[in-house]
């Protein structure tokens, strides 16, 4: 289990790879971002775009799995109060594969609850052509290891 | 259709709202964000939120499908660079009904690329009891209506 004396500034972590597919870039954004350019190949092919891209929502959602999955499920997180900037650098297509980068930036305790304090992170998404996709820079609030018996 | 010359400044728009069952909740927390409390309602009780809260991200999913059925400023967009200052101010829970308001604060045409204008949202998410439960600033690309025209 993961405390929050466990997250020291510096700490760097890759995570494995995601691959992308288009269906489910459309059954994301059918339910939550309906543009056609995240839903409709003949649509997204007149736009900018040139053909479908995942939702940015969808993105972030693909990024939190990750983080869940490979370090919230064995911390003792308590949620996050929110997220300071999010970027959406570069389309995420479908066929794409992302690798998750993370990096501890710093961990503040808390002043007001003593069982608690806040660590703010980088995470960066990229793609198989080592571009960066997506980055956010946010905040998670974790328990403080339980004093020894 | 509205163009990014027809944005008007600090003149908030609604959007409609929709209610978050408890099953929704489950169902995107368990693809996206599987922590123990969003996802296991008895264990969720015993969390400092005292029972099961959608995840922040549903939450935000949830306004961007409000704001894209009320096709606010939704026609010509082409997306968004980004966003800042997401707030999460207060847990969102199963059987609670979500709205958004969204005030365009500032708008800047591209001096680069003569078709398109940027503008900068602020997105506020409330509740049926009227509380701001979300916040972000989020920046949105448009087609202008007529390109080049300053």
């Amino acid at each position: 289990m993961k405390y929050f004396e466990d997250f020291t500034p510096g700490d760097e972590m890759t995570f494995p790879p995601r691959s992308v597919t288009e269906e489910e870039i459309i059954a994301f954004a059918k339910d939550f971002d309906p543009q056609p350019f995240h839903i409709d190949r003949e649509a997204a092919s007149r736009t900018p775009y040139g053909g479908i891209i995942a939702s940015g929502w969808h993105t972030m959602g693909m990024m939190m799995r990750l983080m869940v999955d490979h370090v919230l499920r064995d911390a003792a997180s308590m949620g996050s109060p929110g997220i300071d900037e999010l970027r959406w650098l570069k389309p995420v297509r479908p066929g794409d594969v992302l690798t998750l980068k993370a990096r501890t930036l710093e961990a503040v305790p808390s002043k007001s609850r003593p069982d608690r304090g806040m660590v703010t992170s980088e995470h960066t998404f990229y793609n198989q052509h080592g571009e960066a996709v997506a980055f956010m820079r946010g905040k998670t609030i974790y328990g403080r290891r339980p004093a020894e018996a | 259709m509205q163009y990014f010359e027809d944005i008007e400044l600090n003149k908030p728009r609604e959007t409609g709202s929709y209610t978050l069952s408890e099953a929704e909740i489950i169902r995107y927390a368990k693809q996206f964000d599987p922590q123990y409390f969003h996802i296991d309602p008895e264990a969720a009780k015993q969390s400092q939120f005292g029972g099961l809260i959608a995840s922040g991200w549903h939450t935000a999913a949830t306004v961007m499908r409000l704001m894209v059925d009320a096709a606010i400023d939704m026609e010509a967009s082409l997306g968004s660079p980004g966003l800042k200052d997401l707030q999460w101010l207060k847990p969102v829970r199963p059987g609670d009904t979500l709205r958004a308001r969204i005030t365009c604060l500032e708008k800047t045409a591209s001096k680069s690329r003569p078709e398109i204008g940027s503008a900068v949202f602020l997105v506020e998410a409330f509740n049926q009891k009227d509380e701001l439960v979300m916040r972000m600033t989020n920046t949105g690309i448009m087609l202008r209506r007529q390109p080049g025209r300053i």
